[in-house]
């Protein structure tokens, strides 16, 4: 009983300030002394979905962006957290701390200098740059989530799967990802929120150039239009929903956790 | 059936040595237990054997061909560990299968064979189960058929029985040796149990400190083991001083034994506890000595019997738990010729054999 209560809680808390969103996303104007709006629309929706608001460029740019973000910093944090949950070496710890500095150091400190790194290498306002820069905060969080779940696993696993025929690149297919897939879902989700909801290394880099979600959203918030800027908040919740519903399903599959032992 | 030769084998962990300068022949269908204490360096020359670690000198061949540059996965060896280690996103099946899925089997022969193997390992029925839905012992008989079911040419069991517990482990030894009868395949078992390594193996190889210090029958090991240490290892517990003048023993009190060995000078003698025959009576016979029972311990199986023979000369008899004795009665222990040995050169403990 406690629990339901709870759960309700919850949802109430996380989910109601997204109704008024929904609410403006559909009026015709919301003036205070209403209620609700006296006017319906579906205005705002329509202009989502047209191309002069540019909110579809922007999500399909923040999802390219965040995807490859994702994938990069899979590609990194697997063998970087392997390495650091699996093997001892000298400085390890020293590295495990330096790993956090993206994300204690505000990034309004590192602004300046990386633009003009990227000025100089004549990257600025390319969807690279961008890319390039939301890795230094999903890197370390996905190396160190990495870490954890390789500090668990057992490289007998690897032993026994290649004394049975398998190649590396089996083991790794096979063995390994299977294993430790829980971990790689929660450091993926990390990465995907992070990249998708950045705003400020976005904003600098991209010179006016590169056009996410949150950036458009930006603009919006300026120009007044609530209706519209509700609509596109809604918008931009949804793909990290989505994700996250994904992930959790991953993650209650039983399965996959028995190879985490006591994570 | 394949035969396994290990030459100078030698390998270094920052600086101190896990294995130095083995040699060592497992012959086709041999099964050979790789015998000593914890940390003594037998884990890890299996693991230079699967190919999983690279020896720093030496050479490691099987068949007559040289495996060093072979890969884990094309040497044909295979590998069963302590903790069985199923793959747990794999049902019992899928686990058994694994190898012959890596090696490009179709499903329907992977199945097949899956299933053929798991009747061999009595699990008929458990394709379908999860390895965590099955106890200790049946996750060993997977991991042992998934490693049968390939048909290596050598098989590595490393301390396989070691988490079992006492009745199982007979049942799974039971097991392993009738597995490697049907199959005939070459068997490599390290333990540190020398009541597995002599029930299971044909040969045992007993090594302390990364080397190996006698290779022998189970039989001659027991009863006529290299040195001090080795005797101690293999469950030896009497040990004493003698001066030998032939095949004429004397003890330190002035007692004189007589042996099937001859000797002369200054040697180590000892003879296992269960070799030794207790009278209550006396008997003029060679190698009766009185001794005073000053502990009895019953042990189920045997009676445990501490003896003085002089101030400074205790021995250990294990007997038949029929006989009964108590503390002080006097007694005479027999030793008989044949079974007394010796060493030659006073062994020193094992710590104390490093390499100079």
């Amino acid at each position: 009983m406690l629990r339901n209560t709870l759960i309700v809680l919850v949802i109430v808390v996380l989910f109601l300030p997204l109704l008024p969103l929904l609410v403006w996303s559909f009026s015709q104007g919301w003036f205070f002394p209403q209620f609700i709006p006296e006017q319906w629309t579906f205005q705002h929706w329509i202009q989502v979905f047209s191309p002069a608001s540019r909110v579809m460029e922007g999500l399909v740019q923040s999802l390219a962006i965040a995807l490859t973000t994702t994938i990069l910093s899979l590609l990194v944090g697997l063998p970087a957290g392997r390495a650091i949950g699996l093997m001892e070496f000298p400085g390890k710890a020293a590295l495990k701390l330096f790993l956090l500095t993206p994300i204690i150091v505000s990034p309004l400190a590192t602004l300046m200098g990386m633009q003009f790194v990227l000025i100089r290498l004549g990257l600025n306002g390319t969807l690279f740059a961008v890319v390039l820069v939301h890795l230094m905060p999903t890197i370390p969080y996905m190396t160190l989530v990495l870490a954890s779940v390789f500090a668990n696993f057992d490289m007998g696993y690897e032993i026994q799967a290649r004394s049975l025929g398998a190649s590396p690149l089996q083991v790794l297919s096979q063995v390994t990802l299977p294993l430790i897939a829980p971990g790689v879902v929660v450091g993926a989700l990390f990465a995907f929120l992070i990249s998708w909801n950045e705003f400020l290394l976005t904003f600098f880099v991209s010179a006016g150039r590169v056009f996410t979600l949150p950036m458009v959203l930006f603009t919006l918030l300026q120009g007044g239009n609530n209706g519209l800027t509700a609509a596109v908040a809604i918008t931009s919740v949804v793909p990290g929903l989505l994700f996250l519903l994904l992930a959790s399903n991953a993650l209650q599959n039983e399965t996959t956790l028995a190879g985490l032992g006591n994570v | 059936m394949s035969q396994l030769v290990l030459q100078n084998l030698t390998k270094h962990f920052l600086g101190a040595t896990a294995v130095q300068d083995l040699w060592l022949e497992v012959q086709a269908g041999e099964i050979l237990a790789l015998l000593g204490p914890s940390g003594c360096g037998k884990s890890t020359i299996l693991q230079m054997i699967a190919g999983v670690l690279q020896p720093d000198r030496g050479t490691i061949a099987l068949d007559g061909k040289l495996l060093n540059r072979v890969p884990p996965e094309k040497r044909d060896i295979a590998l069963v560990l302590q903790r069985g280690l199923l793959f747990p996103h794999l049902t019992v099946g899928e686990n058994v299968a694994f190898g012959l899925k890596m090696r490009g089997i179709n499903r329907a022969e992977r199945e097949e064979k899956a299933i053929a193997m798991l009747h061999q390992v009595q699990l008929d029925g458990f394709g379908d189960r999860k390895p965590s839905a099955l106890s200790g012992g049946q996750a060993q008989r997977v991991a042992l058929a998934r490693s049968l079911v390939i048909r290596p040419k050598l098989l590595l069991l490393d301390e396989p029985l070691s988490a079992l517990d006492a009745n199982l482990r007979a049942e799974m030894q039971d097991l392993i040796l009738r597995l490697q009868t049907q199959t005939g395949v070459t068997l490599l078992i390290v333990t540190h149990d020398q009541a597995e390594a002599v029930v299971m193996s044909q040969r045992i190889a007993l090594m302390f400190n990364g080397r190996l210090r006698q290779v022998d029958s189970p039989e001659r090991i027991y009863q006529q083991p290299s040195d001090e240490p080795v005797a101690q290892f293999m469950g030896g517990v009497n040990f004493f001083a003698i001066q030998a003048q032939g095949q004429q023993w004397k003890l330190p009190n002035g007692l004189v034994l007589v042996s099937q060995h001859r000797h002369q000078g200054a040697i180590r003698a000892t003879i296992r506890p269960e070799q030794i025959q207790v009278f209550t009576e006396m008997r003029s016979q060679n190698n009766v000595i009185p001794a005073t029972v000053i502990a009895n311990r019953f042990t189920g199986t045997q009676r445990r019997l501490t003896l003085a023979i002089a101030a400074n000369l205790t021995l250990q008899a294990w007997v038949t738990p029929t006989q009964d004795f108590h503390v002080g009665q006097a007694v005479w222990a027999y030793l008989p010729p044949e079974n007394l040995w010796y060493f030659s050169q006073t062994s020193a403990l094992p710590q104390a054999v490093e390499v100079p």
